[in-house]
């Protein structure tokens, strides 16, 4: 008997070539979507999930409340993790990161490369994170100064082997920068919330260690087992008297925390669990571009919202055709054959179907994995697939979407009574369902939400390209000067600074982009600072060009001159600081702050430059000052060039006059700027993707479903064509039917999109407000969309004989 | 083009006993993949206005591929057909609709009623073809459904009607126009003899107030009430002949 089934589920397959290549391609779709998108969200989650001890390790966080400044940050005091290994017996182990430096350049044969993935780390890094080695002992490796663990990677980079590694030199720029291997670990995983390749001595970080009032460490610690880290939470306030507040009192004058606090300040130590750092973090200073939640949700409802809209699509097309095998299961039934065995024909045709449509779905996701892979910025190998859960899904996948599939049409068609269906007349009970209006609600809804999501994604990002940000990113060029005095640094600049492409060049240690160098200080309006005069601000230290080079605006006062002797005491603050000085007039005040030797300067303010945003939009602009000191780690050159390529030679090679072997690095401005919203332009991209997909497998849907329609009312289409009916009442009858669905779905969509959007809107302090306009033409894109698609079919029922099916002969 | 078959429309002014039907050599054939089966081969026949013509034969004949050509459902493979002294046989689908509207009514075996609408609504479905105004639809589908002794029953759906019913109000939509043309294609076939009776005396009446029927039937009873029975088969027709015990039927 199956082997008659399956004849026939071939046959039919066979016989209705078109509608089976939809029916299979829409469910391929959605399938491999599905696939695509459970891979990457099984990678986010996956983060740091490889360290045996993940579920006891945690993050130490810093929420600072000073002056009206807020800083969340990623790391803490150097001394928090020993303190709280040396007080709390629940504390079993604790390890820090340092990388404020930056970037290192490594010497390789005779030439400099800088190399980003560089940390120093106690010597306690292996005992809390799990990072196999492959020679040497890591237990001991960076107990001593001097001395480096390196990722398998880096040693077949610098040494041609891992052998040759070990017990070998690494020679970095700095004084004193040689380092011996004393390790080589596996490379760190891809999912890891850090990713360095040299992990060096913390022995060589040149740090006034033991400040509780400095945050600048990336501090870990593992729990013993059963510790509720909420619980140790808890002991925070306790380290905080002990130790953070006496070194308060004796350089800032607090008295006490209730007297910190009552002047609106606040001070907090909390913890993150490890697992939770890459989707649940985005604080300051974090290691790396971390994922988010709430695109985890998002991508998790469209995957689940795609694959039951090829589900469903399966559905309303493997009905369209039942219509016509009604006679089929007349004669069946007449011949003997029971409800329970059509219903398990049907089963196995639409399981066969989907079975089908899953290794579609492999090879569709085969060949589109390295897009994907470009386009969310993930490393994820289809090889994957062949791990026992992976396996698991797509074997059990096609039975349970079949199954799901097949359901619905299995009992419509075997419920269909043979004396009815061999009279012809089958038709007339079938029509009247609401269930596939239903579900065309559903596909059209969803797909709407994305194309609404998506369209105000991009209106965001293009937002924020094309917003003023208070400084002309276009056209300059940042380059990192290389280890070389500062007079040869100025000479450097000095030189390019003549090019006839070049406008204005100047030194750029600070840049308005995330990832660049920050220096906070507390001011005061008084020379005694208190917690009433007091407030955190970004100072930056530039040069006479930086303003004119990076092209903002005084908007009070003057920028700094050579003309004036006294700019050395100058200081020009930003529009928020201004706002936080009123009602006074800034120019002319005076500010005071501690020097590194802790001796209080006076600084008198001569500008005001307007607002600029010096962090990603999604944040407001806090108070910033710029005062006129060297810092020369960088340069940048406003240029006007038409040929960039052959500027950047001339450039280069200025730089190689003066340090041959030095790396020259560059970027541009723009791109910098564009780098801060890299996760943003990712999930811009995998929305575009899924709300495509997502309306395409909507519209094979809408399709079917009009095919199914036209189907079922043939002697009705004949009857109003004999009554007088024009192809074009028969076309708009059809049409509005759908379009009346469309806009149905449109109506629900429209505000879940907005309400969604806003969400996520909100995380932008800079964002755009959501144009009415966006949800009409949207709206009116699926309208038209729709009435193409129902189109086809409706001309051709239109177009049709009467006679034909009004036979009743 | 479309001026054409507007011309022809205007045409249609009968005058008393003249031919309304003109059939010359008229061929039908069907093609499938392999196979090419003629229906109606070379049909020869007038229908003068006012006139209640029987087309009889078995099975398969081509009585229906008849009617339906004579009621512009269908074109002619060859042969020429003059609808009131017009040839319409190579009319495009438009002009033939354009031209049926108003002119012809129809009436099925199976009724053909559009199950989702009212007895009403049904009746109505001509008249917005034809895009006559509201008030005179209501007008005119009240007074049929009266003549039809259906109008208490003109807000039921057809599933709520008799068969005898339900053919009734099929022969409503079709003379709600007042066509001077009716085609009726085996109108008792799914009917008890008591409403099959009823319906061929609604018939009978309506040819006596000038309207022509060309009646398609199995039923030597119901062809009794023609004028003229045409007997086809194999797509030819074969005999011919008047029908004079007529006026004892009705």
């Amino acid at each position: 008997m199956i082997k008659n089934y399956l004849k026939i589920a071939w046959r039919n397959l066979w016989k209705y070539k078109g509608f089976s290549a939809i029916n299979v391609g829409g469910l391929a779709l959605g399938l491999s979507c599905f696939i695509l998108i459970a891979l990457y969200i099984a990678d986010e989650l996956s983060y740091d999930r490889y360290n045996e001890k993940a579920d006891r390790i945690f993050r130490i966080n810093s929420d600072i409340r000073f002056g009206g400044t807020d800083l969340i940050m990623a790391v803490s005091a150097d001394p928090m993790g020993a303190t709280l290994k040396k007080d709390y017996p629940q504390v079993e182990e604790y390890t820090r990161f340092y990388n404020s430096d930056g970037a290192k350049l490594i010497k390789n044969g005779y030439e400099y490369i800088p190399e980003g993935r560089v940390t120093h780390a106690d010597s306690t890094l292996f005992k809390v994170f799990t990072l196999p080695s492959i020679l040497g002992n890591t237990a001991t490796a960076l107990n001593d100064p001097n001395t480096v663990v390196i990722t398998e990677s880096a040693a077949r980079k610098y040494f041609g082997s891992v052998s040759n590694a070990l017990g070998n030199t690494l020679e970095t720029d700095e004084e004193n920068g040689l380092y011996k291997v004393t390790a080589i670990i596996k490379d760190v995983p891809h999912n890891s919330h850090f990713n360095y390749d040299f992990f060096f001595s913390m022995d060589n970080v040149d740090y006034n260690f033991g400040n509780f009032l400095s945050h600048n460490f990336h501090t870990y610690i593992v729990l013993k087992p059963g510790e509720d880290y909420k619980e140790f939470s808890k002991k925070f306030p306790e380290v905080i008297d002990k130790y953070v507040l006496p070194q308060a009192k004796e350089y800032m004058n607090i008295a006490s925390m209730a007297d910190f606090e009552r002047s609106g300040n606040n001070l907090e130590y909390s913890l993150t669990p490890l697992t939770d750092i890459h989707l649940h973090s985005s604080r300051s200073v974090e290691m790396g571009v971390n994922g988010n939640i709430q695109y985890v949700y998002i991508f998790a409802a469209a995957a689940l919202f795609i694959l039951l809209i090829a589900c469903i699509n399966f559905m309303n097309l493997s009905t369209a055709r039942s219509a016509g095998r009604a006679k089929e299961v007349g004669m069946r039934k007449v011949l003997g054959t029971e409800k329970k065995a059509l219903v398990g024909q049907f089963l196995l045709e639409s399981t066969l179907m989907a079975c089908f449509a899953m290794f579609l779905a492999i090879g569709i996701t085969w060949l589109t994995m390295s897009w994907f892979n470009t386009i969310a910025g993930k490393e994820m190998v289809i090889g994957t697939l062949l791990q026992t859960p992976y396996l698991l899904v797509l074997i059990l996948l096609p039975f349970l979407v079949g199954g799901l599939a097949g359901v619905y049409p299995a009992f419509f068609l075997s419920s269909f009574q043979p004396v009815i269906v061999l009279k012809g007349k089958q038709n007339a009970t079938v029509k009247k369902s609401n269930f596939r209006n239903i579900l065309v609600i559903f596909q059209f809804t969803t797909s709407i939400i994305l194309v609404i999501g998506t369209v105000i994604i991009y209106q965001q990002l293009h937002h924020i390209q094309t917003s003023k940000i208070g400084f002309d990113k276009e056209q300059v060029l940042v380059v990192d000067n290389p280890g070389l005095n500062w007079e040869k640094r100025e000479s450097i600049k000095n030189e390019i600074g003549k090019l006839s492409d070049v406008k204005s060049a100047s030194f750029a240690g600070f840049l308005p982009v995330e990832n660049s160098s920050r220096t906070d200080n507390t001011f005061s309006t008084e020379a005694v600072a208190n917690t009433d005069n007091a407030f955190n601000m970004q100072n930056w230290s530039i040069d006479y060009n930086y303003i004119p080079t990076l092209g903002m605006e005084i908007i009070k006062g003057r920028n700094f001159s050579p003309d004036f002797g006294t700019d050395s005491t100058a200081i020009i603050i930003n529009e928020t600081t201004a706002n936080l000085l009123e009602p006074e007039d800034p120019i002319g005040k005076k500010l005071y702050s501690r020097d590194e030797s802790g001796l209080t300067q006076e600084y008198s303010i001569i500008g005001v430059v307007k607002n600029f945003n010096y962090e990603s939009l999604r944040k407001n602009i806090g108070p910033l000052s710029f005062r006129l000191r060297n810092n020369s780690w960088a340069s940048a050159y406003r240029i006007n060039a038409t040929d960039i390529k052959s500027l950047l030679q001339t450039i280069e090679a200025t730089y190689k006059d003066y340090a041959p072997g030095m790396p020259f690095n560059y970027q541009f401005l723009d791109e910098a700027f564009d780098n801060m919203y890299r996760q943003e332009q990712r999930v811009g991209k995998v929305a575009f993707s899924f709300a495509v997909l997502a309306i395409v497998i909507a519209c094979l849907g809408l399709f079917g479903l009009a095919t199914y329609m036209a189907e079922q009312r043939t002697r009705e289409i004949g009857i109003r064509k004999v009554l007088g009916a024009s192809a074009t009442n028969v076309v708009s009858m059809l049409s509005v039917d759908f379009l009346r669905l469309v806009l149905f779905s449109f109506v629900i969509a429209a505000p879940v999109a907005w309400w969604i959007m806003h969400k996520w809107l909100e995380d932008f302090a800079f964002r755009i407000s959501m144009g009415w306009w966006i949800f009409i033409v949207t709206g009116a894109l699926a309208l038209i969309l729709a009435l193409l698609t129902v189109s086809y079919q409706a001309l051709k029922a239109a177009n049709a004989n009467p006679v034909k099916s009004l036979r009743t002969e | 083009m479309s001026q054409n078959y507007w011309k022809i429309s205007l045409y249609i002014n009968y005058k008393p006993n003249q031919i309304m039907i003109q059939i010359t050599n008229l061929k039908k054939s069907f093609r499938t993949e392999e196979v090419e089966t003629l229906a109606l081969n070379k049909v020869n026949m007038n229908i003068a206005e006012g006139e209640f013509a029987a087309i009889m034969g078995p099975s398969g004949c081509g009585k229906s591929t008849l009617l339906n050509i004579i009621g512009m459902l269908d074109n002619p493979t060859e042969g020429s057909y003059r609808f009131a002294g017009h040839e319409v046989g190579g009319l495009k689908e438009r002009q033939r609709t354009e031209l049926r509207k108003g002119n012809l009514g129809f009436v099925f075996q199976s009724f053909n009623l559009i199950d989702e609408l009212t007895v009403f609504e049904n009746v109505e479905l001509p008249l917005i073809y034809l895009k006559m105004s509201k008030n005179e639809r209501r007008e005119k589908v009240t007074k049929v459904l009266e003549r039809m002794k259906i109008a208490h029953r003109a807000k039921h759906f057809p599933h709520q009607l008799s068969g005898g019913q339900q053919q009734r109000v099929a022969i409503a939509r079709a003379v709600v126009t007042k066509p001077k043309l009716i085609l009726a294609d085996e109108p008792t076939g799914n009917l008890d003899s008591k409403n099959g009776t009823e319906v061929m005396n609604l018939l009978t009446e309506l040819n006596q107030e000038g309207t022509t029927i060309v009646m398609v039937t199995h039923s030597d009873h119901d062809s009794n009430y023609a004028h003229r029975v045409i007997n086809l088969f194999d797509g030819q027709i074969v005999t011919e002949s008047q029908n004079r015990a007529m006026g004892a039927m009705v």
